[in-house]
Formats: C-alpha cells, structure tokens, sequence
C-alpha cells in the first residue's frame, strides 16, 4: 500500500480528479449532486495538497485544525449556497 | 515516535503570511457563492464565456509545478543541490506557462470590452483571477530567488529552511486555485 501511494500517485490522482471536474464543466453538467462531486473532488485535492505537498501531516493538531478547518469551511459554505440558490 | 509532532515545514512566519492569505480568498470564495444566489441565471449565462480548457490546463500546470516544489525539497533533504534547483526550475517553467495562458484568458475578455464594470460576475471572475495571478507571479519571484540561491551553493541537507518556506507558498498558491478553478469556470 506504501509503494502506491507516493508523490507520484498523488500528482496522477490530482490530475485525473481535475480532468474528472473539467470534463463535467465541458458536458455543461449541472445539479446537486453535480455540484457535490466537484466540490468533494476539490476538497480531496486539497487535502491532498495540504497534508502531502504542505507537509502538514503529523505537525501540531492546532495547525491541522486552522488548515483543514479552511478548506472544510469554504467548501461547505459554498455547498450550502449552491443548495440554497439551485442551479 | 511515529507519533510524534513535526513542525511546519520553513519558516513559521511564512505560515501566518499563508493563513491571512486564504483567509481573503476564502471571504472571496464565499462571497461569491452567497452572491450568485441571488444572480444565478446571470453568472451561469456569462459563466459560459470563460474558457475552461485554459483553466483545466493552467490547474494541471499548478498541480505539476507544485509536485516539482516538493521534489525539490526532497532533493535538498538528501543534499542533492542541483537536482533541488532543477525541479526548482522545472516548477518556474510551469509557473510561466500558467501566466502566459492567464495572460491570453486576460487579453480575450479585455479586448471584447469586459471589464470589472461590466457585471457582477465578471467583477469577481477578474478580481479573483487578477488576485491570484498576482500571488502566482510573487511565488515565482520567490521561487527564482531560491533556486539562484541553490545554484550558488548557499542550501544543504543541514540548512534547507527557505526552500521549505518558498515551497509552502507555493502550494498555497496552487490550493487557492485548486478551489477556483471548479468554482469560478465550472460550478453552475
């Protein structure tokens, strides 16, 4: 399981998750449950980002808190908006 | 003492820079979800004009550059300097091509009159763009002079803090997009 999951791995989940969310913007996909993939695979690109580019997994809990807690506050946030205002 | 607490990779100060940073876009992002409810026929409708290629291709730049940031700093770790400042490079070299394509996204919406007047959408399609790519080209300032620093010798398995730091940023600057990219060009 260690050897799949390296930086290499990580760089091609990245950019197949990106081709995955620009693919559904050039079928003009739309809905909630369209806007709950893209946001999810934006929220797993970032932890990504954080935990493996950042290096922020294993530093002290209060920074993983103000690190993570942003990226779940904005992606929920925005959820939410797009729930309320439909599409 | 696989448990046990690292600290933040750099210099501590570059992470409240990077703290009060996503903290402005992150009130950008929000406003413009909360705005669009109430403008929803018209941000879908110009949402259209943008173009999504330049935008799913500038992502993969970032995302690759950002990959070259961390083999870098990997490199620096084991004190192999020069592979340290060619990632460094490799990772500019993406940094160049995202701002040339920015820059043409720029020029088309500029030259067919567009403008942060023109409507609400486009108010916050350019601030938000303009203000990243802004940051995207104070990372690659950052980045060049890190990577003419490791040239010179001045980084080393034993002092490699500021690559660390420039590294950070830069990841930072790729986060940011990674959440306006489906947001602003995609999302509807």
């Amino acid at each position: 399981m260690k050897k799949i999951y390296n930086i290499h791995t990580i760089l091609i989940l990245l950019i197949l998750l990106t081709i995955s969310t620009y693919m559904f913007g050039h079928f003009n996909s739309s809905g909630l449950l369209v806007v709950l993939f893209l946001i999810i695979s934006a929220f797993i690109k970032g932890l990504l980002i954080m935990r493996e580019f950042m290096e922020l997994r294993g530093v002290s809990l209060l920074w993983r808190v103000i690190m993570y807690g942003w990226l779940t506050t904005v992606c929920s946030t925005i959820v939410i908006a797009y729930t309320i205002g439909g599409n | 003492m696989k448990n046990e607490t690292r600290l933040l990779p750099g210099d501590f100060a570059i992470w409240i820079f990077i703290f009060a940073e996503l903290l402005v876009f992150g009130i950008f992002f929000i406003s413009y979800a909360v705005v669009r409810v109430q403008n929803i026929d018209m941000f879908n409708h110009y949402q259209l004009s943008l173009n999504r290629e330049t935008g799913a291709i500038n992502t993969i730049l970032l995302i690759t550059s950002s990959y070259f940031v961390v083999r870098a700093v990997r490199a620096i770790k084991l004190n192999q300097i020069k592979q340290c400042y060619h990632f460094i490079y490799a990772a500019l070299i993406c940094g160049g091509l995202f701002l040339v394509l920015k820059t043409y996204e720029f020029q088309d919406k500029f030259s067919a009159g567009i403008s942060l007047d023109t409507n609400t959408f486009y108010m916050f399609y350019l601030s938000l763009t303009i203000f990243h790519y802004m940051h995207v080209i104070l990372g690659m300032i950052i980045l060049l002079a890190i990577a003419i620093k490791a040239q010179r010798g001045k980084y080393s398995s034993q002092d490699y803090i500021g690559v660390e730091t420039g590294g950070a940023y830069w990841h930072m600057v790729d986060l940011v997009w990674i959440i306006l990219f489906p947001l602003i060009y995609i999302i509807r």
